[in-house]
Order: structure tokens, then C-alpha cells, then sequence
């Protein structure tokens, strides 16, 4: 009867230590999405009146996108002062995007990309400064990027 | 001829002993098992049974903070959250729930002072109808009864255990049950109730608990890929092998926001040291909630789903849903920087045993088939009752005044067959199956060698 022990202690430590997890690559067995991704360049230290240059690089599972179905730019001002329209952005070439604008009042924008291709949307925002911040706007910065909402992660 | 007429009586008198002793090997570990476990086996029967009606119940006790007058327009997400900001201005908001139809209020998790609240807020005002912390949801203290006895992992193994021994008595009692000679349906089919007390006591466990046996089986197996052990393997080795769920709808790690860490906006927190680089505020900024309730419309969710809101930088936006019926289930997750779909999971892209899965929980709630769904699991939640107290009243009217009354089992080497069956639901049920070598060696090394406790167990 000894014999048994032995074999029944290893089988018992397998069974314990074996307790399994979800492989790193399970997501591939089952349906998978191709999102669009957004690589942008912002230009920094923009100066009120100064013509800049946005772009940005589209890919989908890891090529260029050429020919979406749709890219545009939306700016707006922190403080809702000044309103732009959406403006249609320019296919450069090897799946890069741009648009030219120039900024004549200081302040915290909003750069809001719309681009579709097939199925996948994408819609970063992005927050970038014209010339110096007012008190409000710094205020608003200090609440976090979007104060409506989502920003609670940043809380730590 | 002759030698084999001599034999004849011979064989069978061995084969007759053979199965005498599987059947009282049997019978003792039905009997100790079903006496161990019967206050267990009613606990989760009672609380399950209530459970069933859970979205009755809620809808009645929470009234004035589900129900809102229906109007014309709502207000945004972000001015919800405002509300919710004025009242925990501390609070780190982590889900949101736009409510499943027009008079229902949404609802905002926030954690605060180390508390986990939910919010009530009227969509058409942006006003609060009132806070509750999580820790006084009547219905949740239930579910951690019958889920865990309100014992966090420990509690967790041990329904898992009475589960799992649940089908070794399933097992065990259709042993005893099974009519040795066809004679009808009394006794196997219906219950004898004429023929002088023992018989009835009997046959008021072993009748009731073979027509329960298929109902009490499916309510195990469709509880177990919840519990912490065999639920968790369970679905990790499934989910391997593409038949199961997704990852991340049961376990399983979600995607991640497809971010640079360098290409996010930067919050100055520290108000009076506000001299980073203006550089570093520029940048990618989270998508506002309202974006992300517009996209789950877009995708056609049902509509009784929560978004819960990453907390990290290269967190995601998990929408998820488990309604009524399995089959308006789906898991979102959403860049939380783009809005990009990373990953949507619905019932139809589960494999076919997740699949299987997905119904049998929405069967064991009692949700899938509404109203008959919940009186049918009712009626085998009662059932349950019934026959573990029929049972264990059965075992007290018969056991002797000294001793369990167990009838003497041989070794457990010695029954060949016996050993082979617990063998097989001690691999299918491993928690049962390490507490069945508990037991052996618990017998051998301490029972065996007390003669007081050896006469009382009948070992």
C-alpha cells in the first residue's frame, strides 16, 4: 500500500500547480477587429498666425491606408470662442493625411480627427496651445484634458 | 455438465458478495457525504431561490432610484458626471450605465473614502435621486451566500465542494435506486406510501430525488463555470481552444489602448508647481464618455449595458453587457484615446462550449425563459430542500442510538469497481477528488487507529 502515496502526492501537486490560464495569443482563435490606427505628428510652439502643418499616418493592420474612406480635421478653442469648419484633409501619399492651418488668437485648441476605412473608425482627440494660455485655460488644464469625463484615470 | 452445475452456485454466491459490497460501499459514502453536505446543499437551494427573482426584487426595493418621468431630451454624459464630481469631488468615477429604457435613471459607480457608490442620476435633469454604497445591495449579499457563503476564496472552494459532491450523491443515490428486480413503478418511479413507514421514509428521499436528479445535475453544471477552481480551469482551457468564450468576457486579458506613452497630454496636476513644459500638456486627450455611449448606440448594444472607464494610461473602454438572454450578450472594448473598436465580442462569435455556457447561466438565473424559466428552477430549488431533508430525517429514524449507522464498507482497494468511480468523479471534479484522498488518508491514519471513533463510523 506504501507504493500508492508517491504517485497520488505527484498527482495531487499537478493538479494544483496545473491550474491553467488563458493563453496570450487566445484572442487570435476568435473574431478579431482591424482598427485604424492614428499616428500624428502636432507641431509645437505654435505662434498665433503662423501657418502650421498637421499630419497624420494611417495604418490598418499594420499597412498603410491610402485610400480611406474618409479623413477630416476638426478644431475647436477650449473656451467654444471660435468655431471651425470641418475641413476635408489631404491624402499625402504612403497613407499620410494633412491639413494646413493657421491660428490667429492664443489659447488651448481641440484637434478632433474623423477617419473611416472599411469598417474601422478612428477619432483621437488632441489638445495642443497657440502662443500663451489664459488663466482659465490653465485652470481647465489643471481640472484634466477633458473635463466632462474620462478623465479619472489621470486622477493618481 | 456436472462440474459446471456444481460451480454454478458457487460463482454466483461470490458475485452476490461481490455486489453486496459495492452497494455498501455506496451506500456509507452516500450517506456520509449526503450528511455532510445537506445543510450546504439547502443553504444554496434557499438562496438561489430567491436569487431567481432578483430583478423583481430590485425593481420593487429600489424603485425611487430606477424609475425617472420619461422627457424629451436628455442631458449629455459629461453633465452627469458633473453632478456626480459635486458630490464626490474625491471620488474616482470607474462605470457608467445609461439605463435600458426611457424611465430608467442611469447610474455612475464611483469609488470614494475607500467606498464603492453608485450614484442614481435622472438623464432628463442631471440631478442625483440618490447614493448607495455597493457593500447594502440586499440582492448582492444573497449572491455572495450562494456564491462564496460570504467567505471570500475559501467560501468560494467549498460550494464548489458541496457541488462537486453533489453529483458524487447524484451518482451514489441512482446506485441505491436502481431497482434490483423489475416490480413495477412503486419504489423506483412513485413513491410507496401505503406500505408502513420505512418504506415510505425510503421512498419519499430516493422517488422525489430521481426525478430531481436531471434538474439538480444541470443547475450544477451550469453553476460551476462560475466557481473560483474547477469554473476558472474550466474556462481557461476552453477559451484556448477557440471553442469557448472570448478572452476577456469571462477571464482573459482585455486589449490594450494602442498609445504611445509620450504621445498623451499630460495633466499638470500639482496646481502650485504648474512649470512643466507646456509641451508635455500637448497631446492625445481621453475620448469623453459621451463619445463612447454614441458608439455603443452605433454598434447596436443592448441597451441594459455599462461602460466601465479604464483607469490606467493604456486602458480601455470595456463595454459589457449580460442580459436576460444569452444570446444579447457583448463585450466592447474601445481605445480609449481613438474611439477604435479593438475588440467586439458578441454571443454569435463565442465558440460552440462558450455558447453552451452562455445559456446555461442565463438558464441557472432563471432569466433566459423569463417567468416559467424561474418557476421551473423554483420548483427544483424546492425540490432540493426536500430531498436533502428527506434524507438526512430517513438517516436519523434509522441509525442505531450509538454510531453514524453507516453499514460496514470493505477496503476501498478491494471493491474494484467503487474505486474506479470515485477515481473517475475525483478527475472530473478535482476538489471533490482531493477531498475523497482527504478522507481515505484522514481513515487510515487516524480513524483506523481509534478504536472509539473507528465502533461510532462503523470503519
Amino acid at each position: 500500500m506504501k507504493k500508492i502515496y508517491g504517485p497520488l502526492a505527484a498527482a495531487v501537486a499537478v493538479l494544483l500547480v496545473s491550474a491553467c490560464s488563458v493563453r496570450s495569443d487566445a484572442a487570435d482563435l476568435y473574431k478579431q477587429e482591424a482598427p485604424l490606427h492614428i499616428t500624428a505628428e502636432m507641431p509645437e510652439d505654435v505662434a498665433p498666425g503662423e501657418t502650421v502643418r498637421f499630419q497624420l499616418e494611417l495604418k490598418q493592420n499594420g499597412e498603410p491606408v491610402n485610400e480611406a474612406s474618409f479623413v477630416h480635421f476638426e478644431v475647436r478653442k477650449q473656451d467654444g470662442s471660435i468655431p471651425y469648419p470641418m475641413k476635408e484633409a489631404q491624402a499625402a501619399g504612403g497613407g499620410v493625411y494633412e491639413m494646413q492651418a493657421n491660428f490667429r488668437s492664443d489659447g488651448l485648441y481641440f484637434l478632433e480627427v474623423h477617419a473611416g476605412s472599411g469598417d474601422a473608425i478612428s477619432n483621437p482627440h488632441y489638445q495642443f496651445i497657440v502662443g500663451e494660455l489664459s488663466e482659465s485655460e490653465l485652470d481647465s488644464l489643471k481640472q484634466g484634458p477633458a473635463l466632462d469625463a474620462g478623465n479619472s484615470g489621470h486622477h493618481h | 455438465m456436472a462440474n459446471e452445475k456444481r460451480e454454478k452456485p458457487g460463482a454466483e454466491k461470490t458475485k452476490q458478495a461481490k455486489d453486496g459490497q459495492f452497494y455498501k460501499s455506496v451506500w456509507r459514502w452516500h450517506l456520509y457525504a449526503g450528511v455532510l453536505f445537506a445543510p450546504l446543499l439547502v443553504l444554496l437551494a434557499i438562496t438561489g431561490s430567491v436569487y431567481l427573482f432578483k430583478a423583481e426584487i430590485e425593481n420593487v426595493l429600489y424603485a425611487d432610484y430606477y424609475e425617472v418621468q420619461a422627457q424629451e431630451e436628455r442631458v449629455s454624459v459629461s453633465e452627469q458626471l458633473s453632478e456626480v464630481n459635486r458630490l464626490y469631488p474625491e471620488g474616482i468615477v470607474t462605470a457608467y450605465r445609461p439605463g435600458e429604457d426611457e424611465s430608467r435613471s442611469s447610474e455612475v459607480t464611483v469609488e470614494a473614502d475607500g467606498m464603492s457608490m453608485t450614484v442614481f442620476i435622472d438623464p432628463y435633469t442631471g440631478e442625483s435621486l440618490g447614493e448607495m454604497n455597493n457593500n447594502d445591495r440586499i440582492m448582492d449579499k444573497i449572491e455572495e451566500i450562494h456564491g462564496e457563503l460570504m467567505a471570500g476564496t475559501l467560501g468560494d472552494r467549498i460550494v464548489e465542494l458541496a457541488a462537486s459532491w453533489a453529483v458524487v450523491l447524484i451518482v451514489t443515490g441512482l446506485f441505491l435506486w436502481f431497482p434490483k428486480k423489475m416490480n413495477g413503478a412503486g419504489g423506483v418511479l412513485v413513491p410507496r406510501l401505503r406500505q408502513g413507514p420505512k418504506i415510505r421514509r425510503r421512498d419519499l428521499h430516493a422517488v422525489p430525488a430521481f426525478w430531481l436528479s436531471a434538474g439538480l445535475l444541470f443547475l450544477i453544471m451550469t453553476g460551476l463555470p462560475w466557481s473560483g477552481f474547477w469554473g476558472t480551469n474550466f474556462q481557461a482551457m476552453v477559451t484556448n481552444t477557440g471553442e469557448g468564450y472570448p478572452p476577456s468576457v469571462w477571464i482573459g486579458d482585455a486589449p490594450k489602448s494602442d498609445v504611445e506613452t509620450q504621445d498623451i497630454a499630460e495633466v499638470p496636476w500639482a496646481a502650485e508647481t504648474f512649470d512643466v513644459p507646456l509641451s508635455s500638456v500637448q497631446g492625445l486627450v481621453p475620448l469623453p464618455l459621451d463619445k463612447v455611449v454614441e458608439i455603443a448606440d452605433q454598434e447596436g448594444i443592448h441597451p441594459s449595458y455599462s461602460v466601465f472607464i479604464p483607469q490606467e494610461p493604456e486602458g480601455v473602454y470595456t463595454l459589457s453587457v449580460f442580459p436576460p438572454k444569452a444570446q444579447d450578450e457583448a463585450t466592447m472594448h474601445i481605445d480609449q484615446y481613438s474611439g477604435a473598436v479593438l475588440a467586439d465580442y458578441r454571443y454569435d462569435n463565442y465558440g460552440v462550449i462558450g455558447k453552451v455556457v452562455a445559456w446555461g447561466i442565463t438558464l441557472h438565473k432563471g432569466s433566459q425563459f423569463g417567468l416559467l424559466n424561474q418557476l421551473i428552477s423554483l420548483f427544483i430549488c424546492l425540490g432540493i430542500v426536500f430531498v436533502a431533508v428527506s434524507g438526512v430525517y430517513l438517516w436519523w429514524k434509522r441509525k442505531p442510538k450509538k454510531g453514524m449507522g453507516a453499514p460496514k464498507a470493505p477496503p476501498l482497494f478491494k471493491t474494484k469497481s467503487f474505486l474506479l468511480l470515485m477515481i473517475v468523479l475525483g478527475l472530473l471534479f478535482p476538489l471533490a477528488g482531493l477531498s475523497m484522498v482527504i478522507v481515505w488518508l484522514f481513515d487510515k491514519l487516524l480513524i483506523q487507529r481509534l478504536p472509539a471513533v473507528k465502533k461510532w463510523l462503523n470503519a
